[in-house]
Order: C-alpha cells, then structure tokens, then sequence
C-alpha cells in the first residue's frame, strides 16, 4: 500500500451573503438541492447530521454499476464563516482516500468568496484494486504518454 | 498547492525520450522483471541497462528493489498516474459541485438585494 499526500484549494466568488452560502450547507434540504452527482443515480444511503461531530453519508449506485461512499465528520463549524469536516471516499467498497475539508466564507461587499482546501491521504493500493478490476492493469509507453501529456497538466496547483 | 512539483514530469519525459528506456518500461508493463531478465532482449551490455534503469528510476518510473543477488525492477508509474488522475477527478468533482451551489443560489435569490 502506498499512500500519496497531496492538497488542492478552489476559490470561487458567489453572489450571495454568507449567510445565504451557509444555510446552503446546514440542511439537507438546502444541501441535497446542490450537492448532487450529475447523473442519474440510486441513492443507497443518505444520513446529514450537521453538527460538531455529526455525520454525513452519501452512498450511491451509479448508471455504470460503481458503488460510491462518501463518509464524513463534522469536525468544526462556526455558522456563516466556516465548515470543516473530514471524508472518506470509498468506490466499490475500496477506500481510496481520506480527505479534511476546509471550508471558509469571506464576505466581500454583499458576495462571498468561498475557499475549499482539501488536504488528502489517497491510498494507492485501493485505487489500484478499483483501476485493475474496471480497466486492467497492462499500460503500454503509449498509453502512459498519452496520459501524461493529457492529464490536467496544472489544474490541480 | 499540490506537494509534488513539475520537475518530476520533466524528467519522466527525458526518461522516456530514450527508444531503450521506451523498451524498458514496456518490457516491464507487463510485469517485474531481474536486471538480467530486462538486458536480455535487448541490444546493449548489462552495465548500460543499469545504467538506463537509474535514470528511469530517478524519474519515478520504476522502481528497483535488491533481494539477495537479485535485483527486481517493477513500474512505478502506474500507481502516480492513478494517484493524479484520482486526485484531479476529485478536485472536479467539487469544482462541478460549486457550479451547482451557484445555479442553487441564483435560483433562490431573494428578489431585492441579497440580505
């Protein structure tokens, strides 16, 4: 098992009050109006507890057959300034990471800038069980330029 | 932000650049393999695969690992590309949530000023 550190952050502007932005996550309601999948897919499990603490859970089927977990603590929230929870990501019963979750909102005249920073463990051996079992395992040097070239080459700085 | 730098992008491109090394990482797609086992397909002395094999592991393409006389070769590369590419698909992931959180917002604007 080999386990890679890694971070990423996403900035975005909203045109909406901090207050507006958080009640946005505070219930499930509000919540599940957003924080969706794209596709159409079987929700298995959904639990929200949105408290120091509480748990959030969303366990679902996807069209392709893949199983998805999300699993997460509440570890910290101070109403309309910031979330802070942290995940784990399963797929097909394989954990593939485990995730701390920051989110901070920052009025700025009546917008918010809403800061994500992720700081993750992602874990390679479930990730290489997951890509074995839906792609196979064989890469041709091809492949691997292709891949190199084409992957998000800094998306993720 | 994320704790990897782009050196090691350049170098497993120089790494790669090689027909040899090419052949390398090839022969070892399909599986590890002894020092020997990699050389002998190929057209070159025992000391020149070595020496091809530390620049490709330096380039964090593969990785060697020494038990008793044998030295086993196996590609390491696989596992960063999916680490990469894991890491990206999360980061989208969150990206396409926002996108959502911001059509959520607008729909349930209040009709004057924001409060």
């Amino acid at each position: 098992m080999t386990i890679t550190n890694a971070a990423f952050a996403i900035e975005r502007m909203l045109k909406a009050s901090p207050a507006r932005v958080f009640a946005a996550y505070a219930t499930l309601e509000a919540r599940s109006a957003w924080f969706k999948a794209p596709a159409d897919i079987e929700t298995l499990n959904r639990d929200f507890d949105f408290r120091v603490g509480g748990k959030e859970r969303f366990h679902a089927r996807w069209p392709s057959g893949m199983i998805s977990d999300f699993q997460a603590t509440y570890h910290d929230i101070v109403e309309n300034e910031r979330i802070i929870l942290a995940y784990d990501m399963f797929h097909n019963g394989e954990k593939l990471s485990v995730s701390l979750q920051t989110i901070e909102l920052r009025p700025e005249g009546d917008q918010t800038r809403l800061i994500h920073t992720e700081q993750g463990s992602y874990l390679v051996g479930g990730m290489e069980a997951v890509q074995g079992r839906e792609h196979g395992t064989t890469w041709h040097v091809d492949n691997l330029a292709a891949v190199l070239e084409g992957r998000e080459p800094r998306a993720l700085s | 932000m994320l704790q990897y730098q782009s050196e090691p992008l350049d170098l497993a491109f120089q790494a790669l650049a090689d027909p040899g090394r090419r052949a390398m990482v090839e022969r070892l797609s399909f599986g590890s393999a002894s020092v020997s086992e990699l050389a002998k397909p190929l057209p070159m002395t025992l000391s020149a695969v070595v020496q091809h094999l530390k620049i490709l592991e330096e380039a964090g393409l593969v990785k060697s690992e020494k038990v008793g006389r044998v030295r086993t070769c196996s590609l390491e590369i696989t596992a960063m590309i999916g680490v990469e590419r894991w890491i990206g698909e999360r980061k989208r992931f969150w990206e396409q949530q926002y996108d959502q959180l911001e059509a959520y917002l607008a729909r349930t604007a209040p009709k004057e000023a924001d409060q």
